[in-house]
């Protein structure tokens, strides 16, 4: 049966955050440390010729330089490897530049500002490439066909339908930006490698930095315990780790590096600029029948970031017939990856833009038209979907948002001095995946409780999650609950990303949580004791109990828990043996823009989620609202700029970097179908993160649209767009 | 950055001779926020810092006699949130408090204010040091070198007063302010003090981009006189920037104005984020004298103001925004009570 909705909890960690108390990676001072710096290639391509470190050694408190001769060839992935064991190593410092901000060294001090002193003082010289292609559109730029998506026969269908629009959008670079920058401290003592690493996949650094070092990964330990924001840029093996995890082994201290903002722009995934080239055809009704989608993207000459845009769109409005097409476009970069909502976000800023060309040009009202095309299969696999409430979510949203107030026509809505109104919306899908998951839990008579799972908190709550799961199942004392997570010598952690954490924490709760009371029933023997668990423990005598369990998504098999201990990669779904999932959302946003400066303000923002039963409210609320202020910052202000003669990127500062600040944010109006999957897990929970953007910049660029009649197809949509 | 001395004088005296025993290495250092940051970057790399913080007596803000006198080291947020200013010279108080955040301003001076350095990203991310990154040639940073903005990502240069060398923009907005009201920077120096009008604190790239102010080296600005002026309640800092606080203007201007009911007496107008200086529109002030104040006649003058504006490669529109942001200032202005 599935879960009773839940009441509202406050944050876990709330009081420890707001007394500064919680210890980030960044935060981290040890003994005897050393404070690292790391020097960035000033070339876009080529090779490094010679790294001088003379002046750098003669700095008080420089106590050593690495460069490309302390690092060992790294080991390639294990044979039939798959996921993220499969990747290749990070390069640690190499000879070969193949972007600029590469390190070219490692300057370890006593201090941080000898450290920067030492890295000012090293002297490189290079062999620079003749020519390097750092557009998408320059000389040199490979283009490389992937993976399609078909559903039906597109073509068949086009060229039956009545009516046809077709728009090519464009998604910038951008980059995350999280507070808390690229931070590793490394540890090496008694023939252990221990990595202090803001990671959202501890066990992920563990096999890579392995294979960088050519190491045992038995030996090596990463501990990830707060991250000061992730977005999926601490997702994938990071370029700092191994340089500053070999700086300890040759020191044999403790070495700490934060990089500089300016380095983590060019050495941080990030989002890749992409191409979005759509056609929808209607029917003489007025219904959507067929869909054909190009997508392509920047991508780094070895990069692994899929071009998946195709991952959501086929979702959305119960179309038969799809066609995508994608494809990386090879450059020199670094290599780009996951950024939150990775490809449904650009993805949907184009389709939704689409679809609401083709409600005008068929005179439909956008919300109307999007209700008209609900979904009760998925057109990919064929599956039934497990549960879909967008319809739920539209109507909901067009009811508080005041939809209905609405005039059709571009530009109609003015205010009395002339500024024009405009009313957008748009939605969006995401996968709703799960992980497999290990969880050992320990109850004790003192009174305290451990637990280790499978996870890692970056600031979205999950640990607020697991003590809201946990503590309604086990009266348990809350105040002296550890929740032990992102700590691979404790269970082995899954990448925590793509909106799966709080899917797959569930199940392993129920399962600890129904060990652990048959264990307790077994020890009472029958016996009646009050009193909480501790008390139960405590009259018996016995110090603890401690149970461990495994759990899978739907339809996994046992063997996925392999890929889990190697690289923190067991994923299943959206597709599960016999029914789809999917995570919707709805936004509505209201624009002004000014008659004369033509400044666009966001007034208010409406958005209603299906995420299946929502766990932790306050949480979920906050995820939501932060979807939609990035989703604000990407529609109206990112990008990140490279100058073609350079490479590399120029605004690489959050002065000039435009994310929104409070001013530009105006209401924004979450709320929650809360109506469970029946069949993804026993709580019936899918995803929130993630889908929580989707949608959003669409939804804005659609009110401008309303408000001006300018439709505009590229991100970031500035003033000068609009005079 | 590279290690440095630091001295903390109690007096003016006492800072310009720790200045002159220290030589052309030395720098004078108020809240820090504009030269720490340069440093870092590797911009400029001096080796005796003199702070001149401590002075006393520096920071006061006197309204109450015939003219209006900041202390060099009075706050940025001291000076925005002052009453009289805010009622009878707002154009005064939003300058400051629409530039930097609330945590900068309590640090920041308003004598540092005029001498902050230019936010072109080929200036501050071109040094190729660890923070920075890029490594671009500047002529402002190293004469000579050449001029990466030109025929670049030029958005936020400048269109009014850049020269082959150089476009980028004088990025304060106290100064502009400062421009339209007439304001005269009081100075102390080895050679004496003086008094300059603030229209001559700056000059224009030219050949010489690396020269940005006419102060002769040990001079250390001690205050700023601002006429007093009818104008003042009708007036306004209208900031048009990528986001709402936070952000240097994309175009700004400070207006104020007398009128004669819906007519212009006098008009003050300057602007910023266009400009490789703070640019006062005499053009535009003329043609507002005698002129009834429209929405039309306002984007008139707006278009006088950026006469003579040549545009780059992405920055052509702030030649129009520029103009919209004067007219709209101008409205601004005149709804406000004399
Ligand atoms: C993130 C950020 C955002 C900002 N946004 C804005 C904005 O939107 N608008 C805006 O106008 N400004 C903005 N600023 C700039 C800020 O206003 C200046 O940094 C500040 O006013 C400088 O004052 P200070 O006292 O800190 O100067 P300092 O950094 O101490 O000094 C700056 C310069 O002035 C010299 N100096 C200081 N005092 C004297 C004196 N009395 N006599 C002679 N020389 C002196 C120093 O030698 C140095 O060269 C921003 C700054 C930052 C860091």
């Amino acid at each position: 049966m599935p879960a009773a909705p839940f009441a509202e909890r406050a944050r876990f960690d709330a009081r420890d955050k707001v007394l500064g108390r919680t210890q980030f990676t960044a935060d981290i001072q040890l003994p005897d440390m050393l404070y690292a710096m790391s020097v960035p290639a000033t070339i876009a391509k080529g090779r490094v010729r010679s790294v001088a470190i003379d002046e750098a050694m003669k700095i008080p408190g420089v106590v050593r330089v690495l460069t490309a001769k302390d690092f060992l060839a790294p080991i390639p992935p294990p044979r039939g490897a798959t996921g993220m064991a499969a990747a290749p190593a990070v390069p640690t410092i190499v000879p070969d530049i193949a972007y600029r901000g590469a390190p070219v060294a490692l300057v370890l001090a006593e201090s941080i500002e000898a450290a920067v002193q030492g890295a000012e003082a090293i002297q490189a010289t290079y062999a620079p490439s003749a020519s390097f292609s750092p557009l998408i559109t320059s000389e040199g730029a490979a283009r490389e066909p992937s993976e399609p998506v078909k559903a039906g026969n597109a073509a068949e269908a086009m060229a039956r339908a009545a009516t046809i629009v077709e728009a090519e959008y464009e998604c910038p670079a951008q980059h995350h930006n999280p507070i808390e920058t690229l931070s590793t401290t490394a540890v090496w003592s008694g023939g252990r490698l221990t990595i202090y690493e803001a990671t959202q996949g501890a066990q992920v650094v563990k096999a890579n930095a392995a294979k960088s070092l050519a190491l045992d990964p038995a030996i090596i330990d990463v501990k990830s315990s707060y991250i000061g924001g992730g977005f999926g840029q601490k997702g994938t093996a990071q370029r700092q780790t191994a340089l500053v995890a070999r700086a300890a082994m040759l020191t044999g201290r403790p070495v700490k590096l934060v990089m500089p903002r300016g380095q983590v722009f060019h050495n941080a995934t990030f989002r890749p600029l992409s191409r979005h080239k759509i056609r929808i055809g209607a029917d003489a009704s007025g219904k959507m029948v067929a869909i054909e989608y190009d997508a392509d993207h920047q991508q780094s000459r070895g990069g692994q970031f899929p071009p998946q845009y195709h991952e959501s769109q086929p979702q959305m409005y119960g179309v038969a017939d799809y066609d995508g097409t994608t494809a990386n476009v090879r450059i020199d970069t670094q290599a780009p990856g996951y950024m939150r909502a990775p490809h449904p976000h650009p993805a949907s800023f184009a389709f939704e833009g689409v679809v609401d060309e083709l409600a005008y040009k068929l005179g439909k009202d956008p919300v109307a038209f999007r209700l008209a095309h609900d979904a009760k299969v998925d057109p990919v696999s064929g599956h039934p979907l497990s549960s879909r409430f967008l319809n739920e979510c539209i109507a909901q949203g067009a009811e508080r948002f005041g939809w209905s107030r609405r005039s059709q026509a571009p530009g109609s809505m003015v205010l009395a001095d002339g500024t024009q109104v405009g009313f957008g919306v748009a939605c969006g899908a995401y996968p709703a995946i799960t992980s497999a998951n290990i969880a050992r839990l320990r109850v004790s008579a003192d009174g305290s409780t451990r637990f280790a799972v499978s996870a890692h908190e970056m600031g979205q709550g999950i640990r607020t999650v697991i003590a809201q799961a946990l503590l309604r199942q086990l009266d348990i004392d809350p105040a002296k609950l550890d929740l032990q997570i992102g700590d691979t010598s404790l269970v082995p952690q899954h990448l925590t990303a793509g909106s799966w954490g709080t899917a797959s924490v569930l199940p392993a709760i129920d399962a600890v949580a129904a060990k652990m009371k048959a264990a307790i029933e077994e020890l009472l023997a029958g016996r009646q004791i009050d009193g909480n668990l501790h008390r139960k423990l405590a009259t018996v005598r016995r110090p603890y109990i401690e149970v461990e369990v495994s759990t899978l998504a739907p339809g996994q098999e046992e063997r996925a828990l392999l890929g889990l201990r190697a690289a923190g990669y067991a994923l299943a779904g959206p597709e599960y043996p016999a029914f789809t999932t999917f995570s919707y959302i709805a936004h509505f946003a209201e624009v002004h823009v000014e008659p004369r400066t033509r400044r666009v303000r966001v007034p208010r923002v409406v958005s209603i989620a299906d995420c299946g039963r929502v766990v932790s409210l306050r949480t979920a609320v906050s995820q939501v609202r932060g979807g939609v202020v990035w989703a604000i910052g990407s529609a109206l202000r990112e990008e990140t700029e490279v100058d073609p003669r350079f490479g590399g990127w120029l605004n690489n500062d959050l002065a000039d970097y435009v994310v929104p600040v409070n001013a530009d944010i105006g209401d924004i109006d979450v709320s929650f179908i809360d109506r469970p999957d029946p069949l993804l897990n026993a709580t019936g929970s899918k995803g929130l993160g993630e889908v929580a953007m989707v949608g959003a910049a669409g939804a804005v660029a659609n009110a401008i649209y309303h408000a001006t009649g300018r439709r505009l197809r590229r991100m970031p949509i500035r003033i000068e767009h609009l005079l | 950055m590279q290690p440095f001395t630091y001295t903390m004088p109690r007096t003016v005296a006492e800072a310009i001779a720790a200045f002159r025993q220290a030589g052309p290495d030395a720098s004078y250092i108020a809240g820090g926020t504009s030269l720490y940051d340069v440093m870092k970057l590797d911009i400029v790399r001096p080796r005796h810092l003199i702070d001149v913080s401590a002075i006393e007596g520096l920071d006061a803000i006197e309204t109450g006699r015939d003219q209006l006198r900041f202390g060099a080291l009075a706050r940025m947020s001291a000076v925005a949130t002052d009453k009289t200013l805010l009622r009878d010279y707002p154009v005064l108080a939003e300058s400051l408090w629409k530039a930097a955040s609330q945590q900068l301003r309590n640090m920041a001076t308003v004598g540092g204010n005029l001498l902050q350095r230019t936010r072109c990203l080929y200036f501050r991310n071109g040094t190729g040091n660890p923070s920075s990154v890029g490594l671009y040639p500047c002529n402002k940073r190293e004469p000579g070198s050449g001029c990466a903005a030109i025929g670049g990502l030029d958005r936020g240069q400048a269109v009014l007063g850049q020269s082959d060398a150089c476009t980028a923009v004088s990025p304060g907005d106290w100064p502009v302010a400062l421009t339209a009201m007439d304001a005269t920077v009081e100075l102390a120096g080895p050679d004496g003090s003086r008094a300059m009008p603030i229209a001559e604190l700056y000059r224009l790239p030219g050949d010489t981009p690396h020269l940005e102010f006419m102060l002769q080296p040990g001079e250390i600005i001690t205050a700023i006189i601002v006429p007093k002026t009818p104008a003042g309640r009708r007036s306004t800092y209208h900031k048009i920037r990528d986001r709402e606080s936070y952000a240097f203007a994309l175009a700004s201007a400070a207006v104020a104005l007398d009128m004669d009911g819906d007519h212009v007496r006098r008009a003050h107008v300057a602007l910023g984020g266009v400009g490789t200086r703070p640019w006062r529109a005499r053009a535009a002030e003329q043609l507002l004298v005698g002129q009834r104040l429209t929405p039309e006649s306002a984007l008139t003058a707006g278009r006088a103001a950026l006469e003579g504006a040549r545009a780059g490669k992405h920055n052509g529109f702030k030649v129009d925004l520029g103009a919209r942001t004067v007219a709209d200032a101008l409205m601004i202005a005149a709804e406000r009570s004399a």
